[in-house]
């Protein structure tokens, strides 16, 4: 495994037979990363997170979790918190967490003792003797979130997490991902909600119909879109250099009218600003219109395989 | 702990958790409590009053009496020879009451009689009761003899019905009606033909009684009539063979009692289906629970699909056992709460387990038959999304599994020799309870290592299957598969 990596895909494939799930997959992740899996519904998202957990295994290609094959023996370094949750009805939220944690290859009193600390941490402590059938659904989506984190995980898999969340459990999620980066923890992450990624992603992926689409930052996303500039000022400044398009807005009334421009692909805002400066064109307004993550992905992606 | 372990405990735990475990495995011991109690309701609490009226001469009545008199003092015997024996009492091996396990004969019961009866044997066994011996408990008689009213046996017709009805249903809060009316017409060495006025519906037991007895009496009427000194007529229609049943046990030698020593191999496997069927639907329970609650996901980040499933068949078999294990506990209980009557009853039943191979046998052909049909309850489980689902596939399979063995069971009581139990013997999914029930009739050595090896292959192959099936099958939720698509798990490899 190459230093300060914590998994690695090599071109990876997995078909079901004659339906290829995941294509020719290849990506890194860095040790304290946060990063998102983005992608639509049927991307390959699922599918890649349980060959990484061995669930199941990929047709070809080598998977690296933490230096080593994916397998059993790794549960005690992983967290993994699925799409679709549920958690033993009858067992209490304490016991739960205990066995997970066992599963995971920690004492009885550790997990115990972890368990406890979790949930009273996400307020659920006069609920540890009580059975899952008898907790509310946000109250068992945090102890399912317990039980993932229960062994502080080297590497927190999470799929889908956000999703059925309400908002206050959304921020608490948010929290324990910043708090396991914080930690030292790696994160990868799975979502189709881009305002999530935004927030919290250091670097990211983007998936569509099992092949890659993009990997790299934030900022490397939003450069694969033109930058906008929303401009109130007397003349058009379609002739400027670097604008590609120039729409007239609204009349802003005594001359003055609102502009978006759309730069050509490369160039910056602030070429446009010294352009106007050294003209001496009067501006009332110079903002940049940042590309959303949501932008970029529908770019990448096509509108179709967005709306999956 | 092994991860396997920890399934198995936690599948442990969750089904003796659930109110239907509880439930269950205090029925049976609780129904075998009340049986008795059942049973004394169901009697009549007092005895039945019998009154005989003979028109014919007096002999067949008088016969009939006898006999009554003689049962009555047969069953006096049989409890003493029982308290006896309970309490180890040193009497004189010669007394009748010392002879235990045994039919006393007619003549034996009115030696016991002539020589005073239950009063003259409680005096001499009086001194040999150690102090704190309970004393013996004389049975309540299940018939009293009522002798005829003055004049009955002279009436007929309309006069003697109505003396009749008004014996059977009298008036008044503290007349005591009869039961049963016997009348022994005048011509009834001719006709044959006697009158059973009852109360109620008869009980089948003493029409039997009143049908034997005065058969004897008209054949032995028929016997002299026809030339035949009394004597020999009487002799004639009292004979009856000593039967005494002798046959090859699986170790070789001879043994009586063939149904006596057939009772723990066919309770071993009765329990077996009980204990299989029981804590099978839990675990298939569990298995759906764990699919339809979508929790599958989460654990299988954490154990393996094959530790999964050792897990729950671990934990399901810890629970047969469990059950098993209380229940032989509340019988033991039992054996020593009744100072040993139970044990009396069980004593003989025991004899099978006075062979070391014969015990072997028995826990490997429960353990290794629970495992084998547990085998079939997860592999439902692996499939289903819901239990309607497994209920579809399960109700082909519990049929196809218990249907053979009722009748194999009956096969057993009837001698056990069938070609029919010697195809199920081998057939593994019956192996073990065909080999467990004719561990007690007799089977041989090398049959029953043959079916055990060939139950041991056939388990191994299971669980390959049931790995691949279970594997391929976890994830698989919301498709019902088809039977070539369930053909395809099962030669899939990985996942």
């Amino acid at each position: 495994m190459e230093p300060g990596i914590a998994l690695a895909l090599d071109r990876v494939i997995k078909r079901f037979g004659e339906f290829t799930a995941v294509d020719d997959l290849s990506f890194a992740v860095r040790e304290g990363e946060v990063f998102g899996f983005l992608g639509g519904n049927g991307a390959g998202k699922t599918t890649s997170l349980r060959m990484v957990l061995d669930i199941i295994r990929p047709t070809s290609g080598s998977i690296s979790v933490l230096g080593r094959s994916p397998g059993r023996q790794n549960a005690p370094v992983l967290g993994f918190l699925p799409e679709e949750r549920g958690l033993y009805r009858s067992m209490t939220a304490l016991d739960t967490i205990v066995y997970f944690g066992r599963l995971k290859g920690m004492t009885t009193a550790a997990a115990r003792t972890e368990g406890l600390a979790l949930l009273d941490r996400f307020g659920l402590s006069a609920n540890a003797r009580s059975t899952m059938d008898k907790l509310s659904k946000g109250m068992a989506q945090k102890v399912q979130l317990a039980t993932a984190v229960v062994n502080r995980p080297k590497l927190l898999i999470l799929d889908e997490p956000f999703s059925g969340l309400d908002p206050v459990n959304q921020g608490l999620l948010e929290d324990e991902i910043r708090r396991a980066s914080e930690g030292g923890a790696t994160v990868v992450f799975s979502t189709h909600v881009m305002q999530h990624a935004e927030r919290l992603c250091d670097r990211l992926l983007l998936l569509a119909r099992g092949r890659k689409k993009f990997e790299g930052n934030l900022e490397e996303a939003r450069a694969l879109l033109p930058a906008r500039l929303s401009v109130v000022a007397r003349q058009s400044l379609a002739d400027a250099p670097g604008v590609a398009t120039a729409t007239e807005g609204r009349d802003q009334g005594e001359g003055w009218r609102e502009w978006t421009l759309a730069l050509a692909p490369g160039v910056q805002p602030g070429s446009v600003l010294e352009h106007c400066s050294s003209r001496a064109i009067p501006l009332r307004r110079f903002e940049e219109r940042r590309a959303s993550l949501h932008d970029v992905f529908l770019q990448l992606v096509g509108p179709e395989e967005a709306r999956a | 702990m092994n991860n396997i372990l920890l399934v198995a405990l936690r599948e442990y735990r969750q089904i003796t958790r659930m109110r239907s475990f509880w439930l269950t495995l205090l029925i049976l011991p609780v129904a075998f409590a009340l049986a008795p109690l059942a049973q004394r309701f169901m009697e009549a609490d007092e005895a039945d009053r019998v009154m005989i009226v003979d028109q014919s001469g007096g002999a067949a009545g008088q016969a009939l009496d006898q006999r009554l008199r003689l049962d009555e003092q047969r069953r006096v015997l049989n409890d003493l020879s029982r308290y006896v024996q309970r309490h180890k009492l040193r009497t004189d091996p010669r007394a009748l009451w010392s002879q235990h396990d045994r039919w006393y004969s007619d003549a034996e019961v009115a030696r016991f009689e002539a020589e005073g009866g239950l009063d003259a044997a409680l005096r001499r066994i009086g001194p040999l009761v150690p102090a704190g011996t309970p004393d013996f408990d004389k049975p309540e008689p299940w018939v009293e003899l009522v002798a005829p009213t003055p004049g009955l046996a002279r009436l007929t017709g309309a006069p003697l019905q109505q003396r009749i009805d008004t014996l059977l249903r009298p008036e008044g809060e503290e007349a005591r009606r009869i039961d049963y009316l016997v009348v022994i017409p005048a011509d009834f060495a001719t006709t044959g033909t006697i009158r059973l006025h009852t109360a109620g519906r008869p009980r089948a037991g003493v029409v039997t009684t009143i049908q034997d007895v005065l058969t004897r009496s008209l054949r032995e009427r028929v016997l002299v009539e026809n030339g035949v000194s009394p004597a020999v007529a009487a002799a004639a229609s009292t004979v009856t063979p000593a039967l005494l049943v002798s046959q090859p046990p699986p170790g070789g030698g001879a043994r009586e009692a063939l149904l006596v020593r057939s009772i723990l191999p066919l309770a071993a496997s009765y329990l077996l289906m009980m204990a299989l069927m029981l804590s099978g639907s839990w675990m298939l329970q569990g298995t759906v629970e764990e699919r339809s609650n979508k929790l599958l996901e989460t654990v299988l980040a954490a154990v393996s699909p094959e530790e999964l499933m050792y897990g729950k068949l671990i934990g399901t078999v810890g629970v047969g056992l469990t059950m098993i294990a209380v229940w032989i506990g509340c019988g033991v209980f039992a054996a020593y709460a009744t100072q040993g009557a139970i044990a009396d009853m069980i004593r003989p039943a025991l004899a099978p387990l006075t062979s070391p191979g014969t015990i072997v046998a028995m826990i490997y052909f429960f353990v290794v038959g629970y495992v084998a049909i547990s085998v079939f309850f997860l592999a439902v489980g692996a499939i289903s999304d819901s239990m309607n689902d497994a209920q579809g596939y399960l109700m082909p399979i519990i049929l196809l599994i218990l249907l053979p063995i009722t009748i194999l069971i009956q096969g057993i009581l009837d001698g056990g020799q069938g070609v029919g139990i010697t195809v199920l013997t081998w057939v593994p999914v019956w192996t073990p309870f065909a080999v467990l029930a004719r561990l007690g009739t007799g089977i041989p050595a090398w049959e029953v290592i043959g079916a055990g090896l060939l139950l041991a292959a056939f388990v191994v192959l299971q669980l390959v299957f049931l790995g691949r099936l279970f594997r391929a099958s976890l994830l698989a939720t919301g498709q019902k598969p088809g039977f070539g698509e369930l053909m395809q798990r099962f030669r899939r490899q990985k996942a």
